[in-house]
């Protein structure tokens, strides 16, 4: 899709302009966009940049994306009135090859959730069935692409958070190595749970993203040095001797027919293809400590990132008599339900009496998965499970059993790939009811380049690729 | 009743570096408000810190200068507190793994040498200034991010002189090292001190008082004597001291009550996540402290062995750096070390002082007061005519220069002198029998005369030589 785009440059400004028109008709079904961005000064400038990897390619950012003179709201009320005075390194990188971003999506209130339901414009409705969530954090871009605006859009991934709405939406998701893409620019969550991600809807553009998108930026002290392959065009779908561990747990605690299926059918396919399958078998206390363990590091990292949203600087700001009441006033109305919950969490767990039994340990558990899944990929080239147990849920859900291991592992084992921050993809399986179901697979550190050539295998297996839900 | 003084001191000491601690805005002092910010010095969502290299170089010379141990992995650490010039909500500082721990400085007092010891010295950066005004705050962010160092010692001081001797002490090492310009009175050196009394003789620590902020050294000494006064008063009295922050009020010179501390702070420290921990190379340690400024014990030992100045002296220049550098290069021409030494520590200080110039703005060649005080040795010129020489070789001119034009050259030549002084003995005949009869005195009168036919410029050292040595002559 971004190669027919980019060698389409001559007609970048039609290009564009139906991605936006696209995206404003459907802007009232699925509610994806936060801003409009006005495309006219990109187009001016994009002779500059013709011969870019992302050439006249229309794309959306999330909201926690820091844009020039363009507000950037984190989808909360205390950054309605935000302009940023710098961008985001990724924005100078895909402007250098292109790129021409023309919405900023919604997400959960700084990037706090899994289900976009507490973005402060209000939920975003997943385009294969506007009754379903997207899913989230990432909600609003992966609507985007999945609808057919746009080609690519950025995400960020903090505990699934790209990976867990491309799944909802049918297209791929990619979330890379910690390091490889600066974080500097965007809004954070959790410093050291956060990544850059982006959705695609075919493995090959996801190739292309990375190497837009990675490089070490001195900005970003956690941002690594190590050289960026040409990802694209070492691309290899062979699955021949490809080495697959699936990770037991979570297949055992799927009880929907539909995705189990889905994925057993995958699964023969991929041996069929000359891969060779075992079953990986953690420690499954381990697996339920996935989420405590989550909400603990993010939530304590979450309230210290976010204590500069006061109301004096920037942002929203409600007067008091004393800048100690304005700050009071301004957060108290600046935030909704979610996020203040996990602020509380958070401050919690840091306080002295308690951040040994709660913050350390969450780190010290963090640790022991991580050197479970560094063990089980000394053997294997992936591990792989399906993304989720379901396809995306209702809006208006039912509660769900949050202690049952169809929740607590299968819904919350991508989050490893936060821990180790190993490169984890997701990408379409099937379809139950209409709506995109998705596997996932996770590399050692730096090899998104057998990330990626596993992904086309499971690409050509599945034949799923460049979906596109007509929103209805 | 008699107590036992214990006094800890945390100075903050802001760094010479061209930018901030984690971000490269500059860091430059008195600028209009406001101009010296980027986004990551106002906390703007998505920023990022980035260690500066230059303020680690900064902190590992002072380690080594006061004889730390210094952690060769830097790590930093989030204090987390909300305050309207703290922009982050958290300070950006090293809790748990401080750059150097455990060293020492040596003071002199009254008392004679003692060492001081430090704790430990952690790197963080500086908060924003704040203007409270009666409508409203205003808060200027050019400092906030300034590279500090926060040196803490332990509690080895015992009253205000100890104190202030280490204070300055640290103030002069840090200032030779380069690594601040230690200005107490512009906020780059913040002292806060804490202090607590116990009965005579016994080892568990009384209750203590911080006074923050104090900005000089004399108010070092004078806040901790007022402090020692009051609360020896009150346990005196059988009152119970409070744990209680404090100001020093230069008007009544007093220390006045800020607030009572209620427990501690939970600062809910953690390590920051954005900085990963930095393994420091050994060799670049190693290049660092083997290119250390010379320090002020260094200094007084070579002026000591060069120059064998008093202690008195060394002292002066040991406190005054920059007159110092210019007593060097004079006497890289100059004889006479301790005649040299007299000129620049009284007569160019007072100069100064009179003239209301600075170091920096003095117009005199170093080597120009060299001459002058060769000039002087040689019996060129006399003492007297060098105080005219001066006043204008202060002001740039070659001494060389100034005798020829104000025609102040001293008459050193022997035959000149001979044919003068024979001239008076011819016409001072009684002056001769006095001096036969034993009055010294008539020499001096012969001499005077001398210099007056000379119009002054005989050399006096040289005329009263060969006049005495004329009339032993003349009386055989």
């Amino acid at each position: 899709m971004i190669e027919k785009l980019r060698n389409d440059v001559a007609h970048a400004k039609e290009n564009v302009q139906q991605a936006i028109d696209l995206a404003h008709k459907i802007q009232p079904k699925i509610n994806a966009v936060v801003t409009f961005v006005d495309p006219s000064e990109q187009l001016a400038h994009l002779d500059e940049v013709k011969n870019g990897l992302m050439a006249g390619v229309p794309i959306a950012l999330k909201d926690n994306v820091n844009t020039k003179g363009i507000r950037t709201t984190a989808s909360s009320k205390i950054l309605d009135n935000y302009v940023p005075v710098y961008n985001a390194h990724i924005v100078d990188l895909l402007k250098k090859q292109g790129a021409i971003y023309i919405a900023k999506a919604s997400m959960d209130e700084l990037a706090m959730g899994g289900s976009n339901l507490t973005a402060y414009t209000g939920p975003v409705a997943n385009p294969w069935d506007t009754t379903r969530m997207s899913g989230g954090s990432s909600g609003g871009s992966a609507a985007l692409v999945a609808s057919g605006v746009v080609p690519f859009a950025i995400g960020s991934d903090t505990g699934d958070s790209v990976r867990k709405p491309a799944a909802f939406c049918g297209v791929v998701g990619v979330k890379p190595t910690y390091g490889r893409i600066s974080r500097y620019g965007i809004i954070p969550y959790a410093s050291s749970l956060d990544h850059v991600g982006y959705f695609t809807r075919n493995v090959k553009d996801a190739c292309i993203g990375l190497e837009v998108l990675a490089g070490r930026d001195d900005r970003d002290m956690t941002s690594s040095n190590k050289e960026v392959p040409a990802f694209s065009s070492l691309l290899n779908a062979s699955l021949k001797g490809k080495k697959i561990g699936i990770i037991k747990n979570v297949t055992d605690a799927i009880k929907n027919e539909a995705t189990s299926k889905a994925f057993n059918e995958l699964i023969t396919k991929m041996k069929n293809e000359g891969a060779e399958i075992q079953e990986i078998e953690f420690d499954n206390a381990l697996l339920r400590a996935i989420l405590p363990t989550y909400y603990m590091i993010a939530n304590c990292e979450a309230t210290a990132n976010h204590s500069n949203l006061d109301g004096i600087r920037f942002g929203e700001q409600e007067m008091g008599d004393s800048t100690e009441e304005v700050m009071i006033n301004s957060r108290t109305k600046g935030f909704g339900l979610q996020v203040r919950k996990r602020f509380i969490t958070g401050s919690y767990g840091l306080f002295v009496e308690n951040q040994e039994k709660l913050f350390r340990k969450a780190q010290r558990v963090r640790r022991l998965i991580v050197e479970a899944m560094q063990k089980a990929l000394q053997d294997v080239d992936c591990l792989i499970a399906p993304a989720s147990s379901t396809i995306a849920p209702k809006i208006k859900g039912e509660k769900i059993d949050e202690l049952m291991d169809e929740y607590l592992v299968a819904e919350n084992f991508m989050v490893m790939g936060n821990f180790s921050g190993y490169p984890s993809m997701t990408l379409p399986m099937g379809f139950d009811q209409g709506c995109p179901l998705g596997v996932n697979i996770t590399c050692k550190a730096f090899d998104e380049e057998t990330m990626f050539n596993l992904g086309a295998g499971i690409e050509n297996c599945t034949g799923l690729h460049d979906l596109v839900a007509e929103v209805e | 009743m008699e107590y036992d003084v214990v006094i800890g001191i945390e100075i903050h000491c802001e760094l010479n570096t061209n930018s901030k601690m984690f971000s490269s805005s500059p860091t430059t002092f008195g600028k209009l408000a406001n101009s010296c910010v980027n986004e990551i010095d106002l906390a703007h969502p998505g920023t990022l810190p980035c260690v500066n290299k230059g303020a680690v170089e900064q902190a590992i010379k002072a380690c080594t200068a006061l004889h730390l141990e210094i952690d060769p992995v830097v790590k930093f650490d989030r204090k987390n507190y909300y305050y309207s010039d703290l922009p982050k909500g958290f300070q950006i500082t090293q809790q748990f793994f401080p750059i150097g721990k455990e060293g020492h400085i040596e003071i002199e007092t009254s008392l004679g040498k003692k060492k001081i010891r430090i704790n430990r010295i952690h790197m963080e950066e500086d908060t924003a200034k704040q203007f409270h005004l009666t409508e409203g705050t205003l808060i200027d962010f050019n400092r906030a991010g300034t590279p500090l160092i926060e040196i803490v010692s332990e509690p080895d001081m015992t009253n205000g002189e100890e104190a202030a001797a280490y204070v300055e002490a640290l103030r002069q090492t840090l200032y030779y090292l380069g690594v601040s310009d230690v200005k107490m009175e512009e906020g780059s050196m913040r002292c806060d001190v804490n202090i607590s009394l116990m009965p005579k003789g016994s080892t568990v620590y009384g209750v203590k008082n911080e006074i923050k902020n104090l900005n000089s050294i004399s108010n070092v000494q004078k806040a901790i004597d007022y402090e020692i006064e009051r609360q020896a008063k009150i346990l005196d009295e059988g009152g119970i001291i409070e744990q209680a922050t404090r100001r020093f009020d230069e008007a009544t010179k007093s220390t006045i009550l800020m607030r009572l501390k209620e427990g501690n702070v939970d600062y809910k420290f953690f390590p920051e996540p954005n900085i990963v921990p930095i393994r420091l190379e050994d060799a670049w340690i190693k290049s660092i402290q083997a290119n250390l400024p010379e320090l002020p014990e260094q200094r007084r030992a070579r002026y000591q062995r060069d120059y064998q100045l008093s202690a008195y002296d060394i002292n002066v220049f040991l406190a005054n750096k920059e007159l110092a550098e210019i007593y060097e290069e004079v006497m890289k021409t100059c004889k006479n070390a301790k005649l040299a030494c007299n000129w620049m520590i009284t007569d160019v200080l007072a100069w100064l002082g009179k003239n209301n110039v600075q170091i920096p703005d003095l117009k005199m060649k170093p080597e120009d007061l060299a001459t002058m005080v060769n000039m002087i040795e040689n019996g060129d010129i006399s003492g007297k005519q060098a105080k005219e020489v001066f006043e204008d070789v202060m002001l740039g001119k070659n001494p060389n220069q100034i005798v020829e034009e104000k025609g102040l050259k001293q008459v050193s030549d022997t035959s000149m002198l001979e044919s003068l002084i024979n001239e008076v003995l011819d016409e001072q005949p009684q002056s001769i029998e006095d001096y036969r009869n034993g009055k010294d005195r008539a020499v001096g009168f012969l001499v005077g005369q001398v210099m007056k036919k000379s119009k002054g410029q005989a050399n006096p050292a040289m005329t009263n030589k060969m006049i005495v040595e004329e009339l032993n002559k003349r009386i055989k």
